[in-house]
């Protein structure tokens, strides 16, 4: 039992042959121990063998510099041998031949950056093709009802963002349902559309899903003609027939998730994110836009007017972008490419106009209440 | 039996010695390594690195003698991450759908519902700590952990709200709260630990501190209001002035508060650890960690700099190749549609971004850890000398979770 020395025996004067301390895994007890190098090795405590450890079971564990540390696959996982003498350490490695065999090594480091640019490679396909396929096949899915919430939610935030003002001249009111009608019946979409024009100056239209259109004010005073507002509105019907919001919301929860997989906690690597992001959801956005276009043009021409004049509208309010940097990251296809495709499906109008003078008139007057009738209902 | 081991050298307790052997080349190396492995992976390397730097900072320190031991494997936290993915994307559907019906209520009223996130990030700090001091081994016992995620998130959530309520002055009984809970449920072996730290021995400490942050802060937001003052109305622009030199010292300060703070909040908890008689005790002096964090922001500047030359240094190579003008350089039709310029940047912000990984991970926690480790001595370490093997091993779901969620503890 003397032999079972406590740590208290390190300073013992004669140092015994190979000293090496032992820990058994079942215990914190410091055992001071010598090796014998027999067919397997013998952690001996005096002339007591605690354990025997199989050469070949012998594996690396981490230890400090200068420092050898061993376990054994047979032993208790935490039972461990820690060597400092470099000469013993030396002969014990040249015995034990797999002792590094469960460090990952070289290969070991091969095989994770293969594995992640294989998960990478499919992750960034599944953003390109399966995401925007996703998006198209489950936005029909998506029931009426759930989409008029969203709806709702979007209009209240819409409405707390752009002020609450909806404009209600009646004279106005009553060209602006003309002028949706009209529309609305040769896009062939059915009443339960809602439309408004909104009071703020600035210069946009929105169409929020579940049905709802909102025309700014400061859109219809850079307006020139009726037929300018009724391709705009056109165009926003399209994103209603096409369901763009929906599988917008779907393709951007499924493109921030995915692309969030990649680039876990790298510092500095929110813009990598933001950066890949904003190109593939622009690119997306982008064609949903032309799709709207290709709608508004072809319920122009069913109409009889010209699809150019909304083109002369979208260039009068941004200008040209051409010079603008980053066009890669643009949601909108370039304004110039717009009204050039506007222009060339221009033909001369067959159809009556949609508004009279008197009509327009009014309808540019929309949020202007008359005088005579203050704050009628 | 025993008779030995169970005779005191010394009657007081003896303090030893808590020491770190880690070769800081050797450190830089690793995270060099990963860092640029990182970018290879597009992150999955993480687990790994993490992993190693673990490793190394475990198997280097060394308490009496004896180094601990760091025995998780990434694999187990790619795994985790991986299960965390899994039952966090329901979770955050449900979000959604919850969050869309309590708009429809009222515009942004949803705002609230990041406080279950808030919540369920304290739940995977808890589990991702188990998960650590699970992986935790030293003299061949491991280290574990009892409790519940959940209860202490719910304790975390109600300090959470205290602190909002106190402006961050409860801090320090809220950390005492919080140590207290989980060190209460840490064993070593079968040795409980415990946390004997108090809230009011930190705040004696760190009072200062808050002032120090707050006051300025509060000048700042007062200020403009005092332009609603008829009388002092004509003053508004020399108020402007006063508002941005506060701010800028706000900017310079911030280093020096939280260096200090840090260096007080590591001392306070290290001297309140238990382990059955074991006691830990830190000298550790207040401003041992600003130098620090000043070293990190002039590297960060170094680096930013660097960055900036190169990006100028590209831009006049191709102007130089297509004979652009040096005044029509930047012009933004120049730099549009200029793909090798655009494939020069990112090649230079991935540089940029791996130097920087580097430098935080060198200073901000090698260093830091050293610094630590070497403040700190241990006394009557005999208590641990034969404790029996106790605890199960923990998953890696929590370290999943606090990943997902961009969360960090200790």
């Amino acid at each position: 039992m003397d032999g079972d020395s406590g740590p208290e025996n390190i300073a013992a004067p004669p140092a015994p042959v190979n000293p090496a301390i032992y820990f058994d895994g079942t215990s914190s007890r410091r055992h001071v121990v010598t090796l014998a190098f027999n067919d397997a090795l013998a952690i001996n405590a005096g002339d007591h063998t605690l354990a025997t450890w199989s050469y070949a079971d012998i594996r690396r564990a981490d230890g400090p510099t200068g420092l050898l540390r061993l376990a054994c696959l047979t032993a208790p996982a935490l039972a461990r041998l820690e060597i400092r003498d470099a000469a013993v350490a030396a002969e014990l490695t040249a015995c034990c031949s797999k002792l590094d065999t469960n460090l990952p090594g070289q290969r070991g480091v091969a095989a994770i950056v293969g594995w992640s640019l294989a998960a990478a490679i499919s992750i960034v396909g599944v953003v390109w093709f399966g995401v925007p396929l996703a998006a198209d096949r489950l936005a029909p899915l998506v029931p009426p009802a759930l989409e008029r919430r969203l709806g709702d939610v979007a209009e209240g935030q819409l409405k707390i963002i752009f002020g609450n003002n909806i404009c209600t001249a009646a004279p106005g009111r009553a060209a602006f349902n003309k002028l949706v009608d009209e529309i609305r019946e040769a896009a062939g979409m059915d009443t339960s559309i809602q439309t408004a024009v909104l009071s703020t100056a600035i210069p946009n239209a929105f169409a929020l899903p579940g049905g709802k259109v909102y025309l700014f004010n400061g859109l219809l005073a850079k307006a020139e003609n009726a037929d300018e507002i009724a391709g705009v509105l056109a165009h926003e019907l399209g994103h209603l027939k096409h369901r763009d919001n929906t599988r917008n919301l779907i393709y951007n929860g499924g493109t921030s998730f995915l692309i969030g997989l990649l680039f876990g906690d790298v510092t500095g690597s929110g813009a990598l994110i933001f950066a890949s992001r904003s190109l593939v959801t622009a690119s997306y956005t982008r064609e949903a836009e032309q799709n709207a276009d290709t709608f508004s043009i072809e319920v122009m021409h069913r109409l009889g007017r010209s699809p150019k004049a909304m083109g002369e509208l979208l260039f009068r309010v941004t200008g040209k972008e051409v010079d603008k940097p980053l066009s890669v990251l643009s949601n909108h296809p370039l304004t110039e490419d717009r009204l050039k495709r506007m222009s060339d499906e221009d033909r001369p109008p067959s159809g009556p106009p949609l508004l009279t003078p008197e009509e327009w008139t009014s309808l540019k007057a929309i949020c202007t209440p008359r005088p005579s009738a203050p704050q009628a209902k | 039996m025993n008779q030995m081991s169970s005779v005191p050298l010394h009657p007081p307790p003896v303090p030893e010695e808590v020491s770190f052997s880690g070769a800081r080349g050797e450190f830089r190396q690793l995270v060099a390594r990963g860092a640029g492995l990182e970018l290879l992976t597009f992150g999955f390397y993480r687990f790994w690195l993490a992993t190693d730097i673990r490793r190394h900072l475990w198997s280097n320190t060394l308490i009496g003698g004896n180094a601990a031991e760091y025995t998780g494997r990434g694999k187990e936290l790619l795994f985790g991450f991986l299960f965390a993915i899994a039952i966090i994307m329901p979770i955050y559907l449900a979000y959604f759908l919850v969050g869309v019906e309590v708009e429809r209520f009222k515009a942004f009223a949803s705002t609230p519902l990041f406080l279950f996130f808030y919540l369920f990030g304290q739940f995977a700090i808890y589990r991702a700590r188990r998960y650590r001091l699970t992986r935790t081994v030293w003299c061949g016992v491991r280290f574990w952990m009892s409790g519940s995620g959940l209860a202490y998130a719910g304790r975390a959530a109600l300090w959470g709200v205290l602190m909002a309520l106190t402006l961050g002055l409860i801090l320090p009984w809220r950390e005492a709260a919080l140590e207290r809970y989980k060190m209460r449920h840490s064993y070593y072996g079968d040795l409980p630990g415990r946390f004997e730290g108090t809230g009011w021995a930190f705040f004696k400490r760190g009072w200062w501190l808050w002032l120090l942050a707050a006051a300025p802060l509060l000048t700042l937001m007062l200020l403009p209001m005092v332009q609603f003052i008829p009388r002092l109305a004509p003053m508004a622009k020399t108020i402007t002035a006063i508002s941005s030199i506060v701010a800028l010292l706000i900017l310079l300060m911030i280093p020096f508060i939280y260096g200090l703070f840090k260096a007080v909040e590591w001392r306070w908890w290290l001297s309140g650890i238990r382990f059955g008689d074991v006691r830990f005790e830190s000298s550790l002096v207040n401003g041992a960690l600003v130098g620090l964090y000043w070293k990190v922001i002039g590297w960060f500047l170094l680096i930013t700099m660097l960055f900036s030359g190169y990006l100028f240094g590209c831009a006049a190579l191709l102007a130089g190749i297509n004979h652009t003008p040096v005044a029509k350089l930047f012009t933004p039709a120049n730099l549009q549609g200029s793909i090798p310029m655009l494939v020069a940047a990112v090649i230079g912000y991935l540089a940029f971004i791996l130097t920087l990984n580097v430098v935080m991970r060198v200073y901000l926690l090698r260093d830091v850890w050293a610094r630590v480790i070497a403040s700190t001595t241990v006394y009557r370490l005999e208590a641990a000398a034969n404790v029996a093997a106790e605890g199960e091993l923990a998953n890696a779901l929590g370290e999943g979770f606090a990943d997902g969620l961009d969360v960090a503890g200790f």
